[in-house]
């Protein structure tokens, strides 16, 4: 396996520039600022501490899964990633330079977020372990979602059942009673990153938060796992 | 590298006994060809004979069911990716382009995938007459020029051979004519090239060697005139003051000739070689279109 820095660095300046001009992708990262500040109006709410986590929450998920997923869907709806396969650049360095763009993107919309809703009084460590952990877990699984749609829309649509459970699952399901639902949610990534961030909050330490660290870690091995295994299936048509 | 003077006729494509099979669809059968260094090859076929298939197989896109097949002196499903890819010019039949970067942006990315200098992109883009809309976002771009930055991209690292599934496909006859101009400087400076095409024109105008590929067999295999010679019937046809007259080339028509000249009736004559298309109608009882 070859890995050009080059080539790497091409990427990321290619990917940034389509990026930025594309509205889908705009719209992606749109969305977890727009929750930020309508999340914000709920402040006369402290006791719920989950809120707090929300909008980083929403950023990580939403801009690294689904910007992830309509670069890769992208560029085979339109045909470019037959001429990239063409060219000496293999596989891995054009995924690379499309999961470090996501996270430039990603670390944009954090920001923008945590400057609307404030950050979180927590050990700053503890926050952005969990942050990355998160952050690959969701685009691994943004890059499964692009490779198995043929088009950026279908990228959306195949990703939807994703955005409902995993990041709107946590945030509304224990408010309502259905227990079986909420069992599925009790091991998601996304409800896991929320419980450690509001023990985080009430001052909880490694001992508080190491369970949840540990399902992150799980899935963040499994949804990577996953990624290869889907990417490893594809380097010639049928 | 093929130089002037250097010629070593050594085959840089082998093909033997190639079968593709899609599921039960037998794309392929059985075909054998090669084509040797520095010379531009043309793979002629109506819609579906299989023409993208072998494209596709010759560059590691597409595995074979059966046969042998080397390139560059090695088996494309097998040769190392990165530096094999390297080497070759791929013009696909729905190659893409990123629509919301400019000209340039797009050749930038791939100067840098394949490792060559950017000051190449002004040289492929007068190449394909594109300069003046270098800073244009493809996306605004008509669809020939599409293609020809395609085709700008395609050339960009000077490949040791290009692959052409129907180059010209979407394009006016000037640009199209512009394009093969370009084909032919990048032959004499040793490019390979593989070219598929239903055009029969451009095909007898830039081709050293043509094949017809019918329902995935080759049906013929040599140059353009060699094949009008072949299969044409040699007649020739005279215009007099009555109008026109096919003759055979046989004493009958030598001495008709001979009559029509020494009596000054004779207005102009042809000899009937018949097109290339003309000469795969004959053989396969189909049209190229
Ligand atoms: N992925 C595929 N699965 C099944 N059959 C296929 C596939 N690709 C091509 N074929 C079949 O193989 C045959 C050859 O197709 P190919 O695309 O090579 O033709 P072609 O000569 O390039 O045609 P065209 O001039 O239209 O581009 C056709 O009958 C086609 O239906
Ligand atoms: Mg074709």
């Amino acid at each position: 396996m070859t890995f050009s820095i080059r080539r790497f660095r091409a990427m990321v300046k290619k990917e940034w520039k389509d990026s930025i001009r594309n509205p889908q992708i705009l719209l992606n990262a749109g969305m977890p600022i727009l929750l930020a500040v309508l999340f914000n109006q709920k402040e006369d709410e402290p006791s719920d501490l989950t809120f707090l986590s929300i909008p980083i929450l929403v950023a990580i998920s939403i801009t690294g899964a689904f910007v992830q997923a309509n670069m890769i869907a992208e560029e085979k709806e339109k045909n470019t990633l037959r001429s990239l396969m063409l060219s000496p650049a293999s596989k891995l360095e054009v995924l690379a330079g499309k999961s470090a763009t996501t996270t430039l993107f990603a670390l944009l919309v954090i920001a923008v977020c945590l400057a609307i809703s404030g950050v979180p009084d927590v050990n700053i460590v503890y926050l952005i372990i969990l942050s990355i952990l998160l952050l690959l877990i969701f685009m691994a699984l943004g890059t499964v979602i692009g490779l198995i749609a043929r088009t950026a829309s279908e990228s959306s649509i195949v990703g939807l059942p994703l955005l409902l459970l995993f990041i709107f699952g946590p945030i509304f399901v224990p408010n309502l009673d259905l227990p079986a639902l909420m069992k599925i949610i009790d091991v998601l990534p996304s409800h896991q990153f929320m419980l450690a961030i509001t023990a985080l909050i009430q001052d909880g330490g490694l001992s508080q938060i190491g369970g949840n660290l540990l399902n992150l870690v799980l899935w963040t091995i499994v949804s990577l796992a996953l990624c290869f295994l889907v990417y490893g299936k594809k380097r010639f048509d049928k | 590298m093929l130089r002037e003077g250097v010629i070593v006729m050594q085959s840089i494509i082998e093909v033997e006994g190639l079968e593709k099979l899609y599921k039960k669809k037998r794309a392929l059968k059985n075909i054998s060809f090669q084509v040797k260094q520095g010379e531009i090859f043309g793979f002629l076929g109506p819609s579906g004979s299989g023409k993208t298939t072998t494209v596709k197989i010759l560059t590691s896109q597409l595995l074979y069911t059966s046969g042998r097949v080397k390139v560059l002196g090695s088996d494309p499903a097998r040769s190392r990716h990165s530096e094999f890819l390297g080497k070759i010019g791929v013009l696909t039949d729905n190659s893409g382009t990123y629509e919301r970067l400019s000209v340039y942006d797009n050749l930038a990315l791939f100067c840098r995938l394949y490792g060559v200098a950017d000051r190449r992109i002004e040289t492929v883009l007068d190449a394909v007459n594109l300069n003046d809309d270098k800073h244009t976002l493809v996306g605004r771009l008509s669809k020939g020029m599409k293609q020809r930055v395609t085709l700008a991209r395609t050339i960009l690292h000077e490949p040791d051979i290009l692959f052409l599934d129907e180059p010209t496909s979407a394009l006016d006859p000037v640009n199209s004519g512009r394009i093969q101009q370009t084909l032919r400087e990048m032959n004499s400076r040793g490019t390979t090239i593989f070219l598929t095409t239903h055009n029969m024109q451009e095909a007898e105008e830039l081709c050293d060697r043509v094949a017809f590929l019918n329902h995935g067999e080759i049906s013929a295999l040599d140059t353009p005139q060699a094949l009008r010679l072949q299969y044409g019937d040699r007649s020739i046809t005279v215009t007099t003051q009555q109008g026109k007259q096919v003759v055979q080339q046989n004493d009958a028509g030598a001495n008709l000739i001979r009559e029509l000249i020494q009596r000054g009736d004779l207005l102009a004559i042809h000899s009937n070689e018949p097109t290339l298309g003309d000469i795969f109608v004959k053989l396969t009882g189909r049209g190229l279109e």
